[in-house]
């Protein structure tokens, strides 16, 4: 699906191509139905999140009347700000194994492997190509009690029958690991195209110089690369934080995230206010890693098509 | 002493320790979908082990199932309208991005990729609430709002390269020539556009189709295809029919985006390296 998405574009210049006179009205006629959609569709939403979370929009009539007690009750140790910690902590789990598993490779594909280049890094990529939900869905067939894993050891007498491994599924471990599962492709991507840029000059060069290969890599491959080892973070963590479908699949109780405690305050709980609390502060706290991480992706595009 | 490059990047010890880890990586990517293959054909209503022996009776009664077949058309006509108003205003903003002068460019830019990174759940919800403030009932029309809101920064990110390497001569002389801008889009830049045009409308469309998050829940009484296959979950014995169709699905979207990315090769490779600006970045 994404083979060629996810991409980082950094407010940077682009080439730009001088102005011709009269193009300025032409210009706002081409970007504002863009730029409507998303501003009615996204940015008006956000408001609306927002003035919910103060109360100032109420889902039930006569309610409405500015107050900050949701906010106070959610920030003063609430249950869910506990849990946004433990999602934070998940997803830090997941992107850091999903980024040290996929530099090498990376590093292979882009480095080592040199005719087979593309069809390798298609072999990484391809399983994007399956749908999300069938990804998800291979875990939970694989880890359940009566699982593929648990069958197989019954079968084969490792395991009695009525002692399945049970920790395998509905658990933090199950959403780690799919999560793991998920994004290692989409980490492999930004990082290959920071390592494929690389000028190869400049590890001969540090040969030259006396460098061991251990030294060339600590000094000039792997901060080089950093662009791409960041990039492929953020496109894991940040996402993942208010990831949905994957705990609510193979996450039982123990891999619950804050991303279900969203959903079930607008779903079943139907408290929209306290949910409207939940979903800003996410949004926020999006906004401010992106604003940190922004400025340290300085290369234009990481981009390999 | 030979091929001092190679030697840099890695040891023969370096290289056999990554070659195995690449193999590891495969098989973990690949076993998971492989085992969803091996079980969809299995002669057993559960996915277990032992193997019971063939049959594609699954197969055959996911084909007589009219719900799913229903939802895989719902899920089809969302996508397909969806993809075609994202590619329009992926267009739109494309050549504004790359093509011209314009105060906050890179406001705009982040404001249009953004939903790249805020998770789905925050944009659902957003969603949610606005249409129940502007009190749009749910269903078609707001699944097809939502999903253009995703597949908008993917179409950018494939249109922006393709213009980018796109010469920009070729659409001065036009206009020197005394093309409009319209007639110099219609005639010069769109067909030159064509082949990203088309793997973007492709991608958003794939996006759209297995789109679950957002769908879930700004759908009001419409059940798309992922929707159908969620609520199936619920039936455990109707877990090889989820399976068979997922599969069915996986085999259908890897066949498309591959004859897509030939298609899209072929035609580039026809309309001749001498039209385009040499590469920006590296040669897929």
């Amino acid at each position: 699906m994404a083979v060629e998405a996810r991409k980082i574009e950094t407010p940077t210049p682009v080439p730009v191509v001088p102005g011709r006179p009269r193009s300025g009205l032409v210009t706002t006629a081409l970007l504002a139905p863009p730029l409507l959609w998303l501003g009615v569709f996204f940015l008006v939403p956000v408001v609306l999140i927002f003035l919910y979370s103060v109360n100032v929009f109420s889902f039930f009539p006569g309610e409405q009347a500015f107050t900050l007690d949701a906010w106070k009750n959610f920030l003063d140790g609430s249950p869910f700000l506990d849990l946004f910690w433990k999602s934070i902590r998940m997803s830090l789990i997941v992107s850091v194994v999903a980024v040290v598993a996929a530099y090498p490779i990376a590093y292979y594909i882009a480095l080592v492997a040199s005719k087979r280049k593309y069809v390798l890094l298609l072999l990484i990529l391809a399983p994007f190509l399956v749908s999300y939900f069938l990804r998800i869905l291979a875990w939970k067939v694989i880890l359940g009690d009566q699982g593929v894993i648990n069958s197989f050891l019954f079968w084969t007498g490792l395991r009695d029958e009525g002692d399945p491994v049970s920790w395998l599924l509905y658990s933090q471990f199950a959403v780690i690991l799919t999560l793991i599962y998920v994004y290692v492709p989409f980490v492999a991507l930004p990082i290959f195209a920071s390592l494929e840029s690389l000028d190869r000059r400049l590890l001969e060069a540090a040969s030259d110089l006396g460098a061991s290969r251990w030294q060339a890599f600590r000094k000039v491959t792997l901060p080089l690369s950093m662009p791409g080892v960041i990039a492929g973070f953020i496109f894991v963590f940040i996402p993942t934080i208010g990831e949905y479908f994957t705990p609510l699949l193979v996450g039982g109780v123990d891999g619950t995230m804050f991303g279900i405690a969203i959903a079930d305050q607008f779903g079943q709980s139907l408290n929209w206010l306290n949910g409207s609390v939940l979903s800003f502060f996410l949004l926020v706290v999006v906004a401010v890693l992106m604003s940190i991480f922004a400025r340290f992706l300085t290369v234009r595009r990481v981009a390999t098509d | 002493m030979a091929t001092p490059a190679m030697d840099i990047a890695v040891s023969r010890n370096g290289k056999r320790v990554l070659n195995v880890w690449f193999g590891i990586l495969l098989v973990f990517l690949y076993t998971p979908l492989g085992l969803l293959l091996l079980f969809s054909f299995n002669d057993n209503n559960l996915p277990v082990f032992p193997l019971r022996g063939f049959t594609t009776q699954a197969y055959q009664d996911f084909a007589a199932n009219p719900e799913l077949r229903a939802s895989v058309v719902t899920s089809a006509k969302i996508a397909a309208v969806a993809s075609l108003v994202a590619v329009v205003l992926g267009v739109l903003a494309s050549i504004v991005l790359v093509r011209r002068r314009v105060v906050g460019k890179g406001a705009a830019s982040a404001l249009l990729l953004s939903p790249l990174v805020v998770p789905y759940i925050a944009l659902a919800i957003g969603l949610l609430v606005f249409f129940n403030e502007v009190s749009l009932p749910l269903g078609f029309p707001t699944l097809v709002m939502g999903h253009v809101v995703l597949a908008i920064p993917y179409t950018i990110l494939i249109l922006v390269p393709r213009l980018e390497r796109l010469d920009v001569r070729l659409e001065e002389a036009a206009r020197d020539l005394g093309a409009g801008a319209l007639q110099t889009f219609r005639l010069i830049t769109f067909p030159l556009l064509l082949p990203a045009l088309v793997s973007a409308y492709i991608v958003a469309f794939v996006l759209s189709f297995d789109e679950i998050v957002v769908a879930s829940f700004v759908n009001g009484d419409t059940t798309t295809f992922p929707l159908y296959l969620f609520s199936q979950l619920r039936f455990p014995t109707l877990l090889p029919q989820v399976i068979a169709v997922a599969c069915v699905v996986m085999a259908l979207s890897v066949l498309l985006l591959i004859g897509a990315e030939i298609g899209r090769r072929v035609v580039e490779r026809r309309l001749g390296a001498d039209l385009a600006a040499p590469p920006a970045g590296g040669e897929a």
